[in-house]
């Protein structure tokens, strides 16, 4: 007893020391990035703020690229005006219900300016400077002009927060654009313009330059937004899959307005699903 | 020793600022991360107990960690270093040197500091970025990551010396 007594005073410092770095890693591993991001409320109000009023400043230098992008959002928006369509349907004269509309709205989208980035840690959450007061709630997709974004994983009264694509824990069901065979995409977790397409079957052709889009199979995004490029093809003689890396369109390093995406069927997609896939009891 | 509570909680402060604000949205490369916070944990004066060091690193980098969002990360870094200066501090400096109060650019020169800082960030960059990717899965990419926030941030550090340290005559030249 008396020589643990003197083991603990003549080595205070070091035991101290490393009980202190413990609850450190205790932290660490309680609240991972995506954990705190997801629940920590008061550390968003606050830093949101102090973000906002940094990036109000800051948002005057990019003014011209924001108006770039906002430029040719706008061209391909007025491409699919009503009037920019042909319609092809031949009027047989047969008296129809006006009440009978042919397209129902089945995504809305929110514009939220991002007032915090970054795309240099392993799990990379933005912050956006709308919140539940403008209709966003948790598990809704981003996007961006140019491509996808990510998912929201946690909203206070003004702001969001987003884990983008640069996430450890991001995954997204993707396809190929120009035939329907579909994978899924994580991010490689180095390079901020670069992802990994998994679980291609190895008969799919897929060739350097193909085009990659959501697949609409989540409820996070609608079909055929824009993903990215695919840069290289390996193949693994063990292994059934392709290794597919794609470069993504979106420029994570240079965001300033994102579009929430709010799909208004998510709710019965989701009934459905807990029909097949009844939700664990608690 | 009370005396330096209130310039040292300044610094904290404006090292806090300019971390959050400034150094923390520098990106020159995903290999380059400059961080200058740890400056603070630098400067604190010489006769700090040791015990208060640990507590003083550990509260500085949770505070830090509560802006960048990263949980006791830089908590854990800031502790390592806060234990590990007095160590630092003895191999360094030449037997029979006399102290300032708390580290000075001008007092213990230019070779000094840089030594004291680059060792410093060293060990701090390489527990934070080990400790974030909790992998040596890219080892090369986390080396070459270490080695240039490092020298960007030693770089940083100096010149933030430089403009703001008190210049005092050296005593011994």
């Amino acid at each position: 007893m008396y020589n643990l007594f003197r083991f603990i005073v003549r080595y205070y410092l070091l035991l101290l020391f490393l009980l202190l770095e413990f609850f450190c890693f205790y932290l660490i591993y309680r609240n991972s990035r995506f954990h705190q991001a997801a629940y920590s409320n008061t550390g968003n109000a606050l830093s949101g703020r102090v973000y906002s009023t940094s990036q109000n400043v800051a948002s005057y230098f990019y003014l011209r690229s924001i108006s770039d992008s906002l430029v040719k959002e706008n061209a391909s928006l007025r491409a699919r005006l009503q009037e920019s369509l042909y319609d092809t349907r031949v009027d047989t004269g047969s008296v129809s219900d006006s009440s009978a509309r042919r397209y129902v709205q089945s995504y809305s989208y929110i514009a939220a300016k991002v007032i915090r980035n970054s795309i240099v840690e392993p799990t990379n959450i933005l912050y956006l400077d709308k919140g539940s007061a403008q209709g966003i709630t948790k598990q809704m997709g981003v996007i961006s002009p140019t491509g996808i974004v990510g998912q929201v994983v946690n909203v206070t009264e003004h702001y969001s927060a987003v884990m983008s694509v640069l996430s450890k824990d991001f995954k997204v069901s993707a396809r190929f654009k120009k035939n329907d065979y579909f994978g899924y995409l994580r991010w490689d977790g180095i390079f901020p313009d670069e992802a990994i397409l998994e679980d291609v079957p190895k008969h799919a052709p897929v060739k350097v330059g193909d085009t990659v889009v959501t697949s609409g199979y989540s409820q996070l995004f609608p079909r055929n937004v824009m993903i990215g490029v695919v840069k290289k093809v390996h193949a693994e003689p063990e292994k059934g899959f392709l290794d597919v890396s794609v470069r993504l369109t979106s420029d994570f390093g240079n965001l300033n307005y994102v579009y929430v995406v709010n799909n208004i069927r998510k709710e019965e997609m989701q009934q459905l699903d807990s029909v097949i896939n009844p939700p664990k009891a608690h | 020793m009370i005396a330096q509570i209130p310039m040292n909680l300044f610094r904290l402060i404006v090292l806090l600022l300019l971390q959050v604000l400034l150094f923390s949205n520098m990106r020159f490369s995903i290999f380059v991360n400059p961080y200058v916070f740890p400056l603070f944990v630098l400067l604190l004066p010489f006769e700090t107990p040791r015990w208060l060091l640990l507590f003083i690193g550990l509260g500085a980098g949770l505070l830090l960690d509560f802006f960048l969002g990263s949980w006791g990360m830089h908590g854990a870094a800031c502790l390592f270093i806060g234990y590990a200066r007095p160590f630092l501090i003895n191999i360094i400096t030449p037997k029979g040197t006399e102290f300032e109060v708390s580290p000075n650019l001008f007092a213990q020169g230019i070779t000094w500091f840089s030594i004291y800082t680059t060792v410093t960030m060293l060990i701090y960059l390489t527990f934070y970025f080990v400790v974030e990717a909790g992998t040596f899965y890219n080892l090369f990419w986390l080396l070459l990551k270490i080695i240039g926030s490092t020298a960007v941030s030693v770089i940083f550090i100096l010149i933030l010396l430089y403009f703001f340290s008190a210049r005092k005559k050296r005593k011994y030249a």
